[in-house]
């Protein structure tokens, strides 16, 4: 057998040299990669059409029409990234991603002193009591958004709950969701109580993590309870407050459903989140918007997974002290 | 010993405290159900009802348009759940144990819309399923969103672990790689079924943007539409209001309480920690 023949055949195969059964092995191979060609395409088949028509096509869609400006009049004009320059250069957007970056800012970390604090409390309890809070803490997460926007309406009407704790201290009634001052934070109450419970458990899932050696070592080296959370536990459960800082930033950022039911935005857009905007945008029947909006729904797209993809890489190319 | 029973009975006070703080929406939700129309918000401010009357509650379940709703919701999300179990199971089980052309680019296909916010694409999903014919039908509100990227990567990473062997002995008996995956894979994954299964279910009965936007025909309502527009339909009934949003958070507290322990540790098997 010459090797030229082989070479022609498979031009790419840096082995020249192959020896019969090999090539046979290789034949069988080819067959069942064949084979299983066929068996595999059908099975993502589903899966790659419905993507396909639902989230690829229609995110390529988003791209184009905001390329054009579309006029009732003139007819569909291409316009390139205008539309990108337009949104950078529009208040209202900036403003709205203010709300966003201020509403994340009072959720992330109060949902995370919550979900360590828990954590450290069901690591310390019974058992029994341990089965019970993680069922607990997990409950909100099933309540609706639509649910939990509502009850919390209710529980700031005027002469509502929020209102009667208040007078417990002599304070005045307060519009909950009519002071510009106080709406935002009254909207992330309930955004904590919505999102806490499954940080709670994957904080302690790594809580649990930690080989419980280190902490008796560090007792007998005479360590109190303070020297061993900032010595031992803070550092090793540093990459899992980074994985949640971060999806908990990119998730409550993009938070639009609880202000748009609580509020719609107002007043005076206090509580206007980035998708909140868009979302109203899209509804808004002076010309170009439909654009306009999706060019500021895509920069959003870009910027937020080009954040959490960095700081995705940065995590997992530092790795944690070993554990 | 003294030290330790009285951290216990520490720990146990505050956790029954901790427990109750976190309940405490709901369980004020269900209370303002059993208060009448003129005692739900009065002053002076009174925080239990003076009679626990379940009228609100009665009057909920005799109202055709609120249970119509949570019935046609509820098929909704069984049809959905299944739809997406079979589709994404079928292709993370192709992703994690068979070699095809161009499997790194279907991949990424597949893994992209992981990234992709629901708001880039609000619109122009619309406007496809528009073109469709797909609006005001039950098709609209299951097929969109039963290939689930999240939940595939999920149920891939459950499928890897799984032992190669098994499969193997199996090819080697003659097993074709539909027989495997139906009566070996699909056997196996009742933990991860009930994980991304319980996801979907709930995605489902709570989503509420989609369905405003798609359905207008109140045979297809569904139930977070009618709380959503419940004091614009009917104005400011906090106590109706209040026992509608218990029923309606029923069904999903029980699907929780039935499946706890596999939802509860499906937050480490996701390996997301």
């Amino acid at each position: 057998v010459s090797t030229t023949d082989e070479m022609s055949a498979i031009p790419a195969t840096p082995k020249l040299h192959r020896t019969r059964a090999e090539r046979r092995a290789a034949a069988r191979s080819a067959r069942r990669l064949n084979e299983s060609n066929l068996t595999a395409y059908l099975m993502i088949a589903p899966m790659v059409v419905l993507l396909g028509i639902f989230v690829i096509w229609p995110l390529l869609y988003s791209f184009y029409l905001s390329t054009f400006r579309i006029s009732f009049y003139k007819g569909a004009q291409w316009v390139g990234l205008d539309f990108y320059r337009y949104v950078l250069d529009d208040p209202r957007f900036w403003h709205s991603l203010r709300v966003g970056i201020f509403y994340a800012l009072m959720v992330v970390p109060i949902q995370l002193l919550l979900a360590y604090l828990l954590a450290s409390l069901i690591k310390f309890s019974s058992s029994r009591m341990a089965a019970f809070l993680k069922v607990t803490v997990y409950i909100p997460a099933v309540v609706s958004s639509v649910i939990a926007a509502t009850v919390f309406i209710f529980m700031y009407q005027d002469q509502g709950i929020a209102n009667w704790v208040l007078s417990w201290f002599g304070a005045k009634p307060v519009a909950w969701l009519n002071d510009p001052q106080i709406v935002l934070p009254a909207i992330a109450a309930p955004g904590i109580w919505l999102g806490f419970g499954i940080a709670t458990l994957i904080m302690l899932a790594a809580l649990l993590d930690i080989p419980e050696s280190y902490y008796e070592s560090a007792n007998l080296d005479g360590a109190n309870f303070f020297q061993t959370t900032i010595y031992i536990t803070i550092p090793l459960l540093r990459n899992v407050f980074v994985f949640l800082i971060i999806t908990g930033f990119v998730l409550t950022i993009q938070e639009f459903l609880l202000p748009l039911i609580m509020t719609g935005g107002g007043p005076v857009d206090r509580s206007n989140t980035p998708n909140l905007y868009i979302f109203n945008s899209f509804r808004d029947t002076t010309p170009y918007a439909t654009s306009f909006s999706l060019a500021a729904s895509l920069l959003l797209f870009f910027v937020l997974g080009a954040i959490s993809l960095v700081i995705f890489k940065a995590v997992s190319s530092v790795k944690a002290v070993d554990g | 010993m003294q030290p330790r029973l009285h951290l216990r009975i520490a720990t146990t006070t505050l956790g029954l405290l901790v427990g109750a703080s976190i309940l405490f929406p709901i369980a004020w939700m269900a209370i303002a159900g059993f208060k009448g129309r003129t005692e739900v918000l009065r002053t002076p401010f009174q925080f239990f009802p003076d009679t626990w009357n379940p009228h609100n509650y009665s009057a909920m379940l005799h109202d055709h348009q609120f249970v119509r709703a949570m019935i046609v919701t509820f098929i909704g999300a069984v049809l959905f759940t299944v739809a997406s179990l079979f589709v994404n199971s079928m292709a993370a089980y192709a992703f994690a144990r068979l070699d095809f052309r161009l499997k790194p680019f279907w991949w990424v296909f597949c893994i992209i819309p992981m990234f992709v916010p629901m708001m880039a694409i609000l619109l122009t999903s619309f406007v496809v399923v528009a073109k469709l014919h797909m609006l005001n039908t039950m098709a609209v509100l299951v097929i969109p969103g039963v290939a689930s990227a999240l939940q595939m990567f999920f149920l891939r990473q459950f499928y890897l672990n799984y032992p190669a062997s098994v499969e193997e002995a199996a090819l080697i008996d003659g097993a074709s790689r539909w027989q495997i995956f139906l009566r070996i894979y699909l056997p196996q994954s009742k933990a991860p079924f009930v994980v991304v299964g319980t996801a979907s279910f709930l995605a489902f009965w709570n989503s509420y943007v989609w369905p405003v936007l798609t359905i207008t025909d109140p045979n297809l309502t569904q139930i977070m539409q009618v709380l959503g527009n419940f004091r614009s339909d009917r104005g400011n009934d906090w106590g109706m209001l209040m026992a509608g949003s218990t029923l309606a958070a029923l069904p999903t507290i029980i699907l929780l309480l039935i499946f706890q322990r596999y939802i509860v540790n499906g937050v480490r098997i996701s390996g997301m920690k």
